[in-house]
């Protein structure tokens, strides 16, 4: 009943865009698929699109594989977003809900309310390249779902929206959700993927490095974050000498420590106050997926080529 | 829903927008109202030049001096007839539409001048264009001198001379005692015919149909070429747009690159059909009806024969090859231009196809002309080829020069070549999301089909 991605692998000439990926997505999730730019992202969602066919490995939902089901099964948001520049907004919407099948005074319907929804309403019988950055992302947004997809798959929705049309866009993910829909939504913004996702997928150069539900992530990595505010010592140095603590960051009002699985992070409490340190905070927590996204990817989600823009393919196998 | 009709609908669905798309765009209509016009223009230009000479062009007045010449016939009358040709359809004009008196129309007033001296006077003050005298040579030929302002290389000189050479030997004929009533059988066109030498030879018509199927020939071939160079280009636009503008991830995730491709392709065919009639129709709107045109602007005119041969066999093989041609040549357009990345760059990459497209008419065009015989088998090889036959098994066929085997032979080679570049095209077209800002090579075209 479930999304499944089986063993995926695609070699674009001398580069493994994906090694090997599996995994799961149970239906009415959210989920977080994350990587850094040129990890396999876009690869992945095209080849589940099937605009990509895989070297080996398959895609299913419910069971059937990717390639057999009806195109309108998927909703996609692209990472190279793209409007036909000079076509009125509404002319455009309805012609992309046509070619999954929906009557156009049906798309017409649904496209007002979702303009309306994102307080764009006036902007139909505009041309898309009139629009702003933000105003094109939300209509390429409806473009996604005019034709009542049970999958989404989002890239990098976020990217672009000040933070109004984060929270607008934010609203919409949870509605399609309580819907039903299954979301895959690929993200750099962490903080996302902490208030909507229930399971994430991190992979790094075409290979898994972490899977599972939030909850149990954080857990599995068996860390805690200790957060620690001493009045007038801001630098901590002496915490460097303690076992099984590593600095992350030191801030103004406190500093953030990851106390590694083996060590109780009341130590360090104790190990403040036995100082004579005037303690202004102490807080215990679990990694944030930044964090841990971090530790396992090896640096922070960066900006950098995508696969898109990597070596065409060369012929290594045939496709199919 | 079955996968059938699911692509039927998409092909219809991307069609319907490129078709209306275009339609709608200023661009689209200012150019096919100028080119509308353009036909009906070039169409009627006889028409119209001749309206030019003879009803704005101003009437000359020519003055006649006959002196002692004593011609046979009365000169006045002779060559105000002789000068100011009689129309067909002067009678039509001057009996049914309401054209007004045929005077109107005479290039020359012909009068006559009683003195020389002060008749080159009047032309000189203008009064008249010119004086023509007649003399008596020695030998008793009529000669004559024409006095005017006419520069010697005029039109109007030469018509006088005509005239007068006209009136030199109806003045001969005379004097040799052959009434006028005779003159007229003397001057009768010989009967003459062209035939074919061989008795099995597969031109059967007269020389006049094998020039109305050359005609023909030409005609069709150009209708195709012009097609293929015009609206392929706008096909091969159309992709190049999507893939720059970035659109094409979206579409593709919503039909397959075949449906894409197929739509397109058929859209933009439609709409150049749509402007090819509407072009066509007025030319032929403009011929058909010049007579009627000629007799309203001029009182009466000469009609234009539609090329003999125009069968309708000729006419349903010309839309079979239209369409195949167009669908492959636009089908790979398509193809090639979904590899660029800028609009700029179609041209360069469409250019190969192009050269093979203007060769196919080219071999067409000169092997209908005869300057390639075209019973010669290099002809007749070509013509059955995929990218060629379009051209060459047209003229051919416009020519009436075929066994009826070669052409169904030449279309089934067209659609299977159709079929395999719509694979190809929809391969390419998928793979160019892929190739985003990598310039147009043949290692990439050959990476790009064989990757999905």
């Amino acid at each position: 009943m479930s999304l499944v991605l089986n063993s995926l692998s695609k070699r674009f000439g001398a580069i493994q865009a994906l090694d090997g990926i599996s995994f799961t997505v149970e239906p009415g999730q959210v989920f977080g698929f994350l990587g850094a730019n040129g990890a396999g992202k876009t690869t992945t969602m095209r080849i589940v699109l099937d605009i990509l066919r895989p070297d080996s490995g398959t895609v299913t939902w419910r069971g059937r594989p990717a390639h057999e089901l009806p195109r309108r099964t998927w909703g996609y948001l692209p990472e190279e977003r793209g409007l036909y520049p000079r076509m009125k907004v509404l002319d455009q919407l309805v012609f992309f809900a046509a070619l999954y099948g929906v009557p156009a005074a049906e798309a017409t319907r649904r496209v007002r309310d979702w303009l309306a929804r994102f307080r764009i309403p006036e902007y139909a019988d505009r041309r898309a390249e009139e629009l702003s950055r933000g105003n094109q992302q939300k209509i390429q947004f409806i473009a996604a779902i005019l034709h009542d997809p049970d999958v989404l798959l989002m890239d990098e929705p976020f990217v672009g929206l000040d933070p109004v049309n984060v929270a607008l866009l934010k609203e919409a993910f949870i509605e399609l959700r309580d819907l039903g829909k299954t979301l895959v939504l690929s993200t750099h913004q962490m903080e996302m993927v902490e208030e909507l996702c229930e399971s994430i997928v991190i992979i790094d150069r075409g290979r898994i490095v972490v899977s599972g539900p939030v909850g149990e992530v954080k857990r599995a990595s068996g860390r805690r974050v200790v957060r620690l505010g001493v009045a007038g010592d801001p630098a901590l140095a002496w915490l460097a000498d303690l076992d099984g603590v590593r600095v992350i960051r030191s801030g103004r009002d406190y500093t953030e420590l990851y106390v590694e699985a083996g060590r109780d992070p009341g130590s360090i409490l104790r190990a403040a106050l036995a100082r004579g340190e005037e303690v202004t905070r102490f807080e215990i927590a679990d990694p944030s997926i930044e964090q841990i996204f971090i530790e396992r990817v090896g640096a922070a989600p960066r900006e950098e080529t995508t696969l898109a823009a990597a070596p065409g393919p060369t012929p290594v196998s045939e496709g199919r | 829903m079955s996968p059938v009709p699911v692509a039927l609908r998409n092909i219809l669905v991307v069609a319907r927008r490129e078709y209306l798309w275009r339609l709608r765009s200023r661009s689209f209509q200012l150019a096919t109202l100028v080119l509308v016009v353009v036909a009906a223009g070039v169409a009627l230009s006889p028409i119209l030049l001749r309206f030019v000479n003879e009803r704005i062009a101003p009437v000359d007045r020519l003055g006649i001096y006959v002196d002692e010449a004593a011609p046979t016939v009365d000169v006045v009358t002779a060559l105000d007839r002789l000068l100011n040709v009689p129309d067909p359809g002067a009678v039509v004009a001057a009996g049914g539409t309401g054209v007004g008196a045929g005077a109107a129309r005479r290039s020359f007033i012909v009068v006559a001048v009683d003195d020389l001296e002060a008749g080159r006077a009047d032309v000189v003050a203008g009064r008249l264009a010119g004086v023509l005298a007649l003399e008596r040579t020695p030998d008793g030929d009529l000669g004559f001198v024409l006095y005017s302002r006419y520069l010697p290389f005029d039109r109007r000189t030469q018509q006088i001379q005509q005239a007068a050479g006209t009136l030199t030997i109806q003045d001969r004929l005379a004097r040799v005692g052959i009434p006028p009533g005779n003159q007229a059988l003397l001057f009768a066109p010989a009967p003459f015919e062209t035939r074919p030498a061989g008795p099995t030879d597969a031109r059967t018509g007269s020389s006049e149909q094998l020039i109305g199927g050359t005609v023909l020939g030409f005609a069709l071939t150009i209708l195709i070429f012009m097609a293929i160079v015009l609206y392929g280009q706008w096909v091969a636009m159309s992709v190049a747009e999507e893939k720059s503008s970035r659109v094409m991830e979206i579409v593709l995730a919503a039909a397959r690159p075949t449906e894409l491709m197929s739509g397109k392709v058929v859209g933009v065919g439609a709409l150049g059909l749509t402007q090819y009639v509407l072009v066509v129709a007025a030319a032929l709107v403009a011929i058909v009806f010049q007579d009627r045109i000629a007799a309203a602007l001029l009182g009466g005119g000469g009609s234009i024969d539609l090329p003999s041969g125009l069968s309708i066999p000729l006419l349903a093989a010309f839309g079979v090859f239209f369409v195949l041609g167009f669908g492959l040549y636009a089908t790979l357009y398509a193809g090639v231009a979904s590899l660029v990345s800028r609009q700029e760059d179609v041209n360069q990459a469409i250019g190969p196809l192009m050269i093979v497209a203007t060769l196919g008419y080219l071999i067409a065009s000169y092997a209908s002309s005869g300057v390639i015989p075209i019973d010669s088998p290099l002809v007749v090889i070509l013509s059955l080829v995929p990218f060629l036959s379009p051209y060459i098994m047209l003229s051919r066929l416009a020519l009436g020069q075929v066994a009826p085997w070669e052409p169904v032979l030449a279309v089934v080679l067209l659609i299977l070549s159709v079929g395999g570049a719509l694979w190809v095209a929809g391969r390419l077209y998928a793979a160019g999301v892929l190739l985003y800002g990598q310039r147009p090579g043949l290692r990439s075209l050959v990476r790009a089909v064989r990757a999905r």
